[in-house]
């Protein structure tokens, strides 16, 4: 029962943990009317992947296992894509924040609902179908015992519930500590679904070099156990990756990671702007530096990020 | 704000079409248009998968599609890889299921040619596998 506790949890943490700081971000943001719609994505993307499943389960009905690994890998390059926009439009946003921003922070935010949407999708979609495959096969063995299933739903329940502990810590720290600390995480957890992408990728014989292992931690991080499976259920760490696998990881982590806590270009004074007298220390952050950062770009902000 | 919203909905409909897309790359085993081989029968094998063993009810397959009836009745969570010759040894993945938990069964289908293959049993879904050889005829 505890192994398919386990897989339940490491299937469900990924997910649980985007939608909760997804919903922690509306919630901040003040824009809890825009909550049905996470519950849309979330609830399109449990159906889809229900139904899915259990067509292939059920039928004989086969996707090859390349039509599997190269949907899984394709999914997990554009979810990554969508979290590496988000990440970046949390950074700006968490920039510009000021009482007088209010309307101009809700159009921004507007745009970013139909994102939020989408990306509460694909989180739970990414991996949707391959757990919801394992459920199935869990569903189908109530015939010979139920430890499978009650061990497989309390796992994925495990994970619902941390991801909520996860939102309930978030919604209590101030908004601009929030964007810089789950900006950091979700690098972290893109850059591991990136890697994972790609050895799905090899795995569909699309990428090769599946068979070039870095390093082989096995021994040390086993993934049957319980921190094997919170490592790659959070940061989608394998303990023995493909060359290929690492050198995008880092590829990807040290490039955002420097470009999302590299400080803001001091501002130009926007010939366009309405002549605002922006005060001479340009470290203040104030709304006349904040109009600057609607009208321009990420590079024009100013404020102060702590 | 009402147009906003059916903006959305639009937007997930179409995202939701994006793996029914891909179901119609998908397959049934008995009509597999990549295979050029005479034999559209399936044959079914049991393989019954426990910590230390990988138990396979024949060795000896005909050419075609088989669906391979896996069954874990170890502890730990396992998976099955059909490996074909590739080289000196047996390393290149024709099929494979994972995630199989301990408890439940799962089909792993494959087409395979005539030749030789190696099909491994991995419970704890780390190292080489338990192996056996299958010997599929035309």
């Amino acid at each position: 029962m505890f192994a398919n506790y386990l897989i339940g949890l490491r299937e469900g943490l990924e997910a649980a943990l985007v939608v909760s700081i997804l919903i922690a971000y509306l919630v901040k943001t003040d824009n809890r009317a825009k909550l049905p719609l996470v519950w849309a994505g979330v609830a399109v993307a449990v159906v889809i992947s229900v139904l899915f499943g259990a067509a292939l389960t059920f039928t004989s009905q086969s996707l090859s296992f390349q039509a599997q690994e190269a949907f899984g890998g394709i999914m997990s390059i554009i979810a990554v894509g969508f979290v590496t926009w988000m990440i970046f439009w949390m950074r700006r946003t968490a920039r510009g924040l000021s009482g007088e921003l209010r309307t101009k922070m809700d159009a921004a935010i507007n745009v970013g609902g139909v994102a939020v949407v989408i990306m509460a999708f694909i989180a739970v979609a990414r991996e949707g179908l391959e757990t919801s495959l394992f459920i199935w096969a869990a569903v189908q063995s109530t015939g010979s015992g139920s430890a499978p299933l009650i061990g497989a739903t309390l796992g994925l329940a495990t994970a619902v519930i941390l991801g909520y502990l996860f939102y309930k810590g978030a919604v209590k720290i101030n908004l601009s500590k929030f964007f810089t600390w789950t900006g950091f995480a979700l690098i972290l957890i893109a850059a591991g679904v990136l890697a994972y992408g790609v050895h799905d990728l090899q795995e569909a014989g699309i990428l090769p070099g599946l068979s070039n292992v870095a390093w082989d931690a096995t021994a040390a991080i086993p993934p049957s156990s319980w921190y094997g499976s919170l490592l790659k259920g959070i940061f989608n760490i394998s303990p023995a990756p493909s060359i290929l696998e690492v050198i995008v990881w880092f590829a990807y982590v040290i490039p955002v990671m420097y470009l999302f806590f590299r400080k803001p270009k001091p501002a130009k004074a926007a010939p366009a702007a309405p002549a605002p007298s922006v005060p001479a220390d340009a470290g203040a952050a104030d709304a006349t530096a904040g109009e600057a950062v609607i009208a321009t770009t990420e590079t024009a902000s100013t404020s102060s990020s702590k | 704000m009402r147009s906003f919203r059916t903006r959305s909905i639009i937007v997930v409909a179409g995202l939701a079409a994006i793996p029914a897309l891909a179901a119609c790359g998908s397959s049934s085993s008995s009509s597999s248009s990549a295979s050029a081989s005479a034999s559209t029968s399936s044959s079914s094998i049991t393989v019954t998968s426990t910590d230390t063993t990988c138990d396979i009810s024949s060795n000896n397959l005909k050419a075609g599609s088989t669906v391979f009836a896996v069954t874990n009745k170890g502890s730990q969570v396992t998976e099955v890889y059909v490996y074909g010759k590739e080289g000196d040894s047996y390393s290149k993945t024709v099929a494979e299921v994972e995630n199989i938990g301990p408890g439940t069964s799962r089909d792993l289908t494959a087409d395979l040619a005539a030749g030789t293959y190696e099909l491994a049993c991995k419970p704890g879904q780390t190292g080489n596998g338990i192996r056996t050889t299958l010997t599929v005829t035309a």
